[in-house]
C-alpha cells in the first residue's frame, strides 16, 4: 500500500492505495463517484475519461499510487462549470445520448475540445473525439452537439490544458467524501500466491486442423552431419525441445506424445505456455510433424502450433527444412494486434536452427542473419532530384 | 481487467531511480502502453519505478545542431509546440496524430521509444529524422542512433538497469522535405502500414523508413527505385498477403509523393 494525497473535485484526500488499483476503480469504489464509467478497462473506449490536473486522461490506465499531489476532476466536479453546462444543454437539444454509457467521457472530452479548439469544424471534432466510443453509434447527435458549442465559442482564445489545474467547483458531489486524513485504509489483502497451474489440456487433433489464419514461418539451414545422425537427433524430443529457447519437456516423452512448457518474452509481456502435443515421423521420407497446443494460464492466451520438418542429404551434410504455423488467441493476440508475435517467432525459429546446428555439429552456432537493411545510394536519382529542386528555386 | 499486484516507487532523482531499476524494477512514465498490458495481465512486473517526472528527464536543451529532449516530454507538449522544434513543424504534426488527446496528455516520447512498438509513430518518425538516444545506467552514459536502438518488436538495446534518458533530434536544413503516411482502421488506432521519408540534400540525407512491419523497421538510406522498395518489402515478408502488400505500397508511394511534391512539409 502506498500513501498518497490526492485532490478530487476540490477536496484534498489522503488515501492508502494499492499500486495496482486504477483511478477509475478508486473513484467509483472508494469515493462512490460513479459518473466515471468503466468500459474496456484498457484505454480504448474513453468512457472513463476524467481530468487529471485539468487535462483529459483515461482513468482506467492511470493509477492513484502514481498520482500523489494530482488534482482529479470527474464529471461530478464539473456540475458548476459553465462550459459543461453549455454542453449538457447541447447534448439535450441534439439528442447526443441514447443509453448514456459513453456520455460522461464524451462530455469531459468535448469540454476539452471546445476549450482547446474554439470554432472547430465537424472534421476536427470527429478526429478529436475518435478516442471515445459510443456503443449506440449515436455519433451524429454527439458531434452536432459539440459542434454547436464549439461554434458558439468561435473567436474566443484557445484554452489549452496539458496538466494545469482547473478551479475547484463549489459543488462537489451529493455523496459525503471523507476529508484528508480521515479515509480509512482500503484494506486490500496481500496478493494471494499464484494459483497452481492448470493441468495441461488434452490434445484435440480436430482443433489443430482448423488452425485459422495461422502465421507461417519457414527456415532452411544446413548442418554438417549425415542425414542418418540428424534423423536420429530429431527422434529425441528432449534434445529437439532443448534447442528451442525457453522451452522444456515437463514429462519424459514416449516419442509419440509430449508435454512441454515454454516461456516467451515480448517487451514487458511474458507468457508461460504449458501444453501437450503429438509427434509423427516417417523415416522413409525423412519427414516428421509435431502438433501441439498450450495455454498461458495467467493471461488465458492460447496457442496452437504445427512444426513440419524435412531432411535432405546434401553431400556429407544435411539440409533441414522447418515449416512452422501457429495461431494465437486470447489477450496476447488481442494486444499483439494480429501477428506482431511473428517477429518473435521468427527470432525463435532462427535461434532454434542455430542451436540445432550447434548441437548436431558440436560446433559454434552460425552467425545471426544480417538485419534487413537499405540498398545503396542511387546517385543518379539524387542528382536528378537536386536538379529539379534547384531549377524550381532558381 | 485489473492489474496484478506490483510495488511502486517514485524516486526524487535519477540517481535514486537507477539502483531501483538495476534491481529489476521496470521504469514507467505515462503508462499509456504499459497500463493496458498491466490491466490485461500480459505484463506482471514485480515493481514499477516512476521516471517520467524526474527533473533530469523533463529537461529540454536547444543546441545549434538540434534539440535534446528529456524522455519525459509528453506527446501533447510536442503537439502544442510547448517545446522547441528543430524540424520545421514535423514533430507537432506527428504528435497530433498519436492516439487521442487523453493519451497524448500523459504518454511520453521516451516511453514510446523504449516500448518499441513497431506500429507507433515516434519510432518511425525519429528513425527517419536520424535521432540519437541517450541511455543512462549507474556507471555509464552512452549515445546511439535510434535506428540501432530499436532491434525488433518491443525489443531495444537497453541493458539491465539502463534507461532512455533523452532523445536528440537533429536540426533540418530549410530545404528539407518530409513525407509521412500511415494507414489505420480508425483515427488514433495503431497503424497497419506506415512510411516516413526525409530528403535533406544539404545534409546529404535521403531516408525511407517503413513501420508497422511487426518486426524491426525497414530503413532504406539513399533515394530508392520502386524495385528496391519492393525488394525490401518482400524481404520482410510484407508482400505475401496481397491486401497487406497493397497497404505498404500505398503508404510508401504517398509518403514519397508528399516528400518530393511541391508542398514544403506535407
Amino acid at each position: 500500500m502506498n500513501r498518497v494525497t490526492i485532490e478530487v473535485n476540490g477536496r484534498v484526500l489522503a488515501a492508502e492505495v494499492a499500486p495496482r488499483q486504477h483511478l477509475g476503480d478508486f473513484l467509483r469504489e472508494e469515493l462512490l463517484l460513479t459518473a466515471t464509467h468503466l468500459g474496456c478497462e484498457h484505454g480504448v473506449c474513453g468512457a472513463c475519461t476524467v481530468l487529471i490536473d485539468g487535462a483529459p486522461a483515461r482513468s482506467c490506465i492511470a493509477f492513484p499510487a502514481m498520482l500523489d499531489g494530482a488534482k482529479i476532476t470527474t464529471l461530478e466536479g464539473l456540475s458548476d462549470d459553465p462550459v459543461t453546462a453549455e454542453l449538457r444543454a447541447a447534448f439535450t437539444a441534439e439528442h447526443g445520448l441514447q443509453c448514456g454509457f459513453c456520455t460522461p467521457g464524451m462530455l469531459i472530452m468535448a469540454r476539452d475540445i471546445v476549450l482547446r479548439r474554439p470554432g472547430a469544424d465537424e472534421e476536427a471534432i470527429r478526429h478529436e473525439l475518435a478516442g471515445n466510443l459510443c456503443r449506440c453509434t449515436g455519433y451524429v447527435g454527439i458531434v452536432r452537439a459539440v459542434r454547436a458549442v464549439a461554434a458558439a465559442r468561435a473567436g474566443l482564445p484557445a484554452e489549452v490544458t496539458r496538466g494545469l489545474p482547473v478551479p475547484a467547483p463549489a459543488y462537489v458531489s451529493p455523496l459525503a467524501l471523507p476529508e484528508a486524513g480521515a479515509l480509512a485504509p482500503a484494506g486490500r489483502a496481500a496478493p494471494a500466491a499464484a494459483p497452481p497451474s492448470a493441468p495441461p489440456p488434452s490434445v484435440d487433433e480436430k482443433s489443430l486442423e482448423t488452425l485459422k489464419n495461422p502465421v507461417r514461418l519457414e527456415q532452411r539451414f544446413t548442418v554438417p552431419a549425415g542425414v542418418g545422425a540428424v534423423w536420429d537427433f530429431f527422434q529425441r524430443p528432449e534434445a529437439v525441445v532443448a534447442c528451442l529457447p525457453g522451452a522444456r519437456l515437463v514429462a519424459p516423452s514416449d516419442g509419440t506424445r509430449f508435454e512441454a512448457e515454454m516461456t516467451v518474452k515480448l517487451g514487458p509481456m511474458q507468457a508461460a505456455f504449458r501444453g501437450a502435443g503429438t509427434i509423427a515421423a516417417d523415416a522413409a521420407s525423412y519427414t516428421g510433424t509435431l502438433r501441439g497446443q498450450g495455454v498461458d494460464s495467467r493471461s488465458a492466451s492460447r496457442v496452437q502450433a504445427e512444426l513440419v520438418y524435412r531432411l535432405e542429404p546434401a553431400g556429407v551434410a544435411t539440409a533441414v527444412h522447418v515449416d512452422i504455423a501457429y495461431a494465437l488467441q486470447g489477450p496476447l493476440a488481442q494486444m499483439s494486434r494480429g501477428a506482431i508475435a511473428r517477429d518473435l517467432a521468427g527470432r525463435l525459429t532462427v535461434a532454434f536452427a542455430q542451436n540445432l546446428a550447434a548441437a548436431l555439429a558440436g560446433a559454434g552456432a552460425p552467425a545471426a542473419p544480417a538485419p534487413l537493411d537499405g540498398g545503396g545510394l542511387l546517385l543518379a536519382m539524387v542528382k536528378d532530384w537536386l536538379g529539379r529542386l534547384f531549377r524550381r528555386r532558381g | 481487467m485489473k492489474a496484478a499486484a506490483f510495488d511502486y516507487h517514485r524516486p526524487a532523482t535519477l540517481a535514486a531511480a537507477l539502483p531501483l531499476l538495476a534491481g529489476g524494477a521496470r521504469p514507467v512514465s505515462g503508462a499509456q502502453s504499459l497500463g493496458p498490458m498491466l490491466n490485461l495481465r500480459l505484463a506482471r512486473p514485480a515493481a514499477l519505478v516512476e521516471v517520467g517526472r524526474l527533473p533530469e528527464l523533463r529537461r529540454v536543451e536547444e543546441r545549434p545542431e538540434g534539440v535534446l529532449y528529456g524522455a519525459g516530454i509528453t506527446h501533447a507538449e510536442f503537439e502544442d509546440r510547448a517545446v522547441p522544434d528543430p524540424t520545421g513543424g514535423i514533430l507537432p504534426a506527428i504528435a497530433h496524430g498519436i492516439a487521442y488527446r487523453a493519451v497524448r496528455n500523459r504518454g511520453t516520447l521516451g516511453g514510446s521509444l523504449a516500448h518499441a512498438d513497431p506500429a507507433a509513430d515516434w519510432p518511425v518518425t525519429l528513425t527517419a529524422l536520424g535521432a540519437i538516444v541517450h541511455l543512462t545506467a549507474p556507471t555509464r552514459h552512452r549515445e546511439m542512433p535510434l535506428r540501432d536502438f530499436l532491434r525488433g518488436a518491443f525489443d531495444t538495446a537497453l541493458g539491465e538497469g539502463e534507461i532512455l534518458a533523452g532523445v536528440f533530434v537533429p536540426r533540418l536544413s530549410p530545404q528539407a522535405r518530409w513525407g509521412y503516411r500511415k494507414s489505420c482502421r480508425k483515427v488514433g488506432e495503431f497503424a497497419e502500414a506506415m512510411a516516413a521519408v526525409l530528403l535533406d540534400p544539404p545534409r546529404g540525407v535521403a531516408r525511407l523508413v517503413i513501420g508497422a512491419t511487426e518486426a524491426r523497421h525497414i530503413v532504406l538510406e539513399g533515394l530508392q527505385t520502386l524495385d528496391s522498395v519492393e525488394a525490401a518489402l518482400a524481404g520482410a515478408g510484407l508482400t505475401e498477403d496481397p491486401a497487406r502488400a497493397r497497404l505498404f505500397r500505398t503508404v510508401v508511394r504517398e509518403a514519397l509523393a508528399a516528400a518530393t511534391g511541391e508542398g514544403a512539409h506535407a
